[in-house]
């Protein structure tokens, strides 16, 4: 692989990870924080310092539903999947969420406006159902405001 | 080592001594309070506080486990009256500090927890939530400042692993092996056998894990120890160290929880600095170190043997035992897995002894175990109760307006996907027992406890759990990956109406077909299916023969409908609201076009008495689907 700006740079950031040392989650997660999402770059820096197969890199960083492949939208919006917001209309709240914004979970607006993620419950269910808005808790969300929210949203981008 | 601990303990005395000369305004910042609005709180009560000079000092806690009444703030003062304040929020800040500083603020006051009685006014240890409870490992948590190793420390802290240091290894794994304790996430298994295990060891180094994956969805047990009393944990680990020689310890602890993360980061400094992690602990000799170490994602690395894998560079897919944890761990190395909950325990024990320990609970279980609680219960909370308390108590005490008949339980699920679902009839008759719970074929779990009432459907429960397991099985056993999506395909069929009645056939051959997995997340997962077959056969009948949902929530066999009946001021909004125009008007009379609903719910939000949610055996002036009113 030629090394280029971009490589070289990504190789300075994980020097300091060791192979067989517990890096690897470590070095991704290092990766995330600069860039906000692990480019395609980084997996082949990642897994020469750790000596690794690239596809071992690959496979690690798609494993794992906090790695993210494509990079982060300007608002992100985590929607909680947890039982305690399912019983209290969580999925109205995913419904009216994908149906304003047109897009799935994974997937951001054109231009990387607005995404949304799929999140796991952290147990703050007196919200339930809630999504997050950029790390921020919002709720309890009836359809009606979560369609409110999501208009606001992209109109505002 | 009893001398170089009176001597912190000294110190941290004099620290904890100073904050109570005056008036302190504790305010909980935790991922519950926080979601509440405590950080704005806090910033509006330091301001109001510097502003109106006052002399009082605002200090950061943890939060108590009463979820529903954040950001609930305490005001202690310095004579040592207390009380609890509910629903403080940052526009509440002022009254507070008009009312309650030279008297009580009735209108805001929750409880009294020290101090005279306040006329009109409960006392903390009355309030039925607070009173049922045992708190031991949650007996700091509202307390003390998490952040300040000094407060833990004056509060007993550090004084447990100072009397194991006095103990052989022998010595204080029997202690440990007394007291009963199995491992707190659900799998049960003795942990004083576990560390034999390692101390029998001879490779080194050994390692020791601190499973911090609380991945079980409506599961927060550990979240709130690592937020509000992180160094407990700490301790507990330092304790397991020495009586199994391991010398460095994971801590691998969710990326989900950002602030129990950056909790338990500055613990481990500060115990660091303190000497009691590093070298020559105590100086007893003992060194002992660890690193918080932040996942990425993936609820089978709470399985011990994916967490391994995950920290050995690899995807966080569960090993093939043998070799287990205590020959072949972390770096192939003697490794010990425990999780956060049960090193608090450990910490427990050591510091108040057996006799304490094991003075409540159950035959096979003694001492404590920590439940979240949530679901359609009007408390949301976390709560300590001796094994054995009476569930149906507990959830009287949480959902006192159920208890009255408001809404009829369904179900109790606890402990997440993969312990089960019980109905109330059986549930509520059991006590908080791992024991208790077997009989029925289901777990009690790591202490997640998700009340579930009759406008919950049974079939989309298990479309959701199924669906859970579907997305996290790694993918290593065909049973598994394969077998989650054959359950996920069944539910979601019989929820779109397309139920057959050989499906029971099929959940129970595919019941079987998982036992072949590798680990407990393909071996476990049909648990809720089966015990849906089993205990809810009506409700999914009803699904498959008669292509009805009873609560209205399997989207398939509803429809929502303009009732013709209705005032309809209301549904301009409701047209307005809608996502889809789906709800119309023409020549004056409005429908929903059920071509173009996604049943969402919108327009029931903004019109609850102008639109219904009918089935096909719902008798009224009905729209044929696909069509118009007018048409």
């Amino acid at each position: 692989m030629l090394d280029t700006e971009a490589t070289l740079e990504i190789a300075e950031l994980v020097a300091e990870f060791k192979p067989g040392n517990a890096d690897l989650i470590p070095a991704l997660h290092k990766v995330q924080h600069r860039y906000g999402y692990v480019p395609r770059e980084a997996m082949g820096v990642v897994a020469k310092q750790l000596r690794l197969g690239e596809a071992q890199v690959y496979g690690a960083v798609t494993f794992y539903s906090e790695l993210r492949v494509i990079p982060p939208p300007q608002t992100r919006i985590d929607w909680c999947s947890g039982p305690a917001c399912r019983l209290k209309g969580g999925e109205n709240v995913r419904l009216a969420l994908e149906s304003v914004l047109e897009i799935g979970m994974e997937e951001n607006t054109a231009g990387d406006k607005v995404g949304l993620h799929l999140a796991q419950c952290n147990g703050t269910c007196d919200f339930a159902p809630q999504i997050w808005v950029d790390g921020k808790v919002v709720g309890p969300l009836t359809a009606a405001d979560t369609i409110t929210l999501a208009r606001e949203l992209k109109e505002k981008n | 080592m009893l001398k170089a601990y009176e001597e912190l303990r000294a110190k941290s005395d004099e620290v904890w001594k100073n904050t109570q000369a005056r008036t302190v305004i504790r305010v909980p910042i935790a991922t519950c309070s926080i979601a509440a609005g405590a950080r704005e709180t806090l910033e509006a009560l330091e301001s109001a506080v510097k502003e109106r000079g006052l002399d009082v000092d605002v200090q950061t806690v943890g939060e108590r486990g009463l979820c529903w009444l954040e950001p609930l703030v305490e005001i202690v003062k310095a004579d040592g009256s207390a009380v609890l304040y509910e629903h403080v929020t940052s526009d509440k800040v002022e009254q507070l500090l008009d009312e309650a500083l030279d008297d009580v603020s009735a209108d805001l006051a929750f409880a009294v927890v020290e101090g005279t009685d306040v006329e009109g006014l409960q006392r903390l240890d009355d309030f039925d939530l607070w009173a049922l409870q045992e708190r031991r490992l949650l007996l700091r948590c509202g307390i003390i400042d998490p952040d300040n190793i000094d407060h833990y420390i004056a509060h007993g802290g550090y004084s447990g692993l100072a009397q194991a240091l006095d103990q052989s290894q022998e010595e204080v794994i029997q202690t440990v092996s007394d007291s009963t304790l199995r491992g707190r996430s659900g799998s049960a298994f003795p942990t004083g056998t576990k560390w034999e295990f390692l101390r029998g060891k001879e490779r080194e180094p050994k390692y020791l894990i601190c499973n911090a994956d609380e991945g079980d969805p409506g599961a927060f047990v550990n979240r709130i120890l690592m937020e509000c009393d992180p160094q407990s944990v700490i301790e507990g680990m330092v304790i397991a160290a020495h009586a199994t020689g391991a010398t460095y310890a994971f801590f691998y602890l969710r990326e989900e929880y950002p602030l129990a993360i950056e909790r338990m980061e500055k613990a481990v400094e500060q115990a660091r600095e303190r000497g009691l992690l590093g070298d020559n602990i105590l100086e007893s000799g003992l060194s002992f170190d660890m690193k918080i170490w932040v996942g990425a994602g993936s609820y089978v690395c709470g399985e011990e043997s994916g967490l391994l894998a995950s920290l050995d560079d690899e995807r966080g897919m569960p090993r093939i035992r043998p070799p287990f944890p205590a020959d072949s761990g972390v770096f192939e190395q003697p490794t010990n897995v425990n999780n956060v909950e049960t090193y608090s325990d450990v910490t427990l024990i050591m510091e108040k002894g057996l006799e304490f320990y094991n003075s409540v609970g159950t035959e096979a279980n003694k001492g404590t175990k920590i439940f979240s609680l949530s679901g359609h219960i009007q408390r949301v909370c976390v709560v300590e109760v001796a094994f054995g308390y009476p569930l149906r108590d507990l959830y009287h005490a949480v959902d006192p307006a159920t208890y009255q008949e408001r809404r009829k339980l369904k179900a109790l699920q606890a402990g997440a996907a993969l312990a089960g679902i019980l109905p109330t009839h059986i549930a509520l008759k059991l006590p908080l027992d791992p024991e208790a719970f077997k009989p029925h074929g289901v777990l009690m779990g790591g202490g997640g406890l998700v009340f579930i009432d009759d406008t919950a459907c049974i079939v989309d429960l298990n479309v959701m759990f199924s669906w859970f397991l579907e997305d996290e099985s790694c993918g290593r056993c065909t049973t598994c990956h394969g077998g989650t999506q054959r359950m996920s395909e069944i539910f979601r069929r019989i929820g779109r109406g397309g139920g057959k009645s050989n499906d029971y056939d099929k959940m129970e051959l595919l019941g079987q077909a998982l036992q072949y997995s590798n680990c407990i997340h393909g071996s476990a997962s049909p648990t809720i299916m089966l015990r849906s077959a089993e205990y809810f056969r009506e409700e999914i009948d009803q699904h498959i023969n008669e292509q009805r949902c009873a609560a209205k929530v399997c989207r398939d066999l509803i429809r929502y409908e303009i009732d013709s009946d209705s005032d309809s001021d209301k549904l301009p909004e409701a047209a307005a609201i809608c996502p889809t125009e789906a709800v119309v008007q023409e020549d004056e009379k409005w429908s929903i076009d059920q071509s173009k609903c996604i049943k969402c719910n919108a327009c029931k939000d903004v019109a609850p008495d102008a639109v219904r949610i009918v089935d096909a055996f719902d008798v009224l002036p009905l729209t044929p689907v696909g069509a118009s009113a007018t048409a």
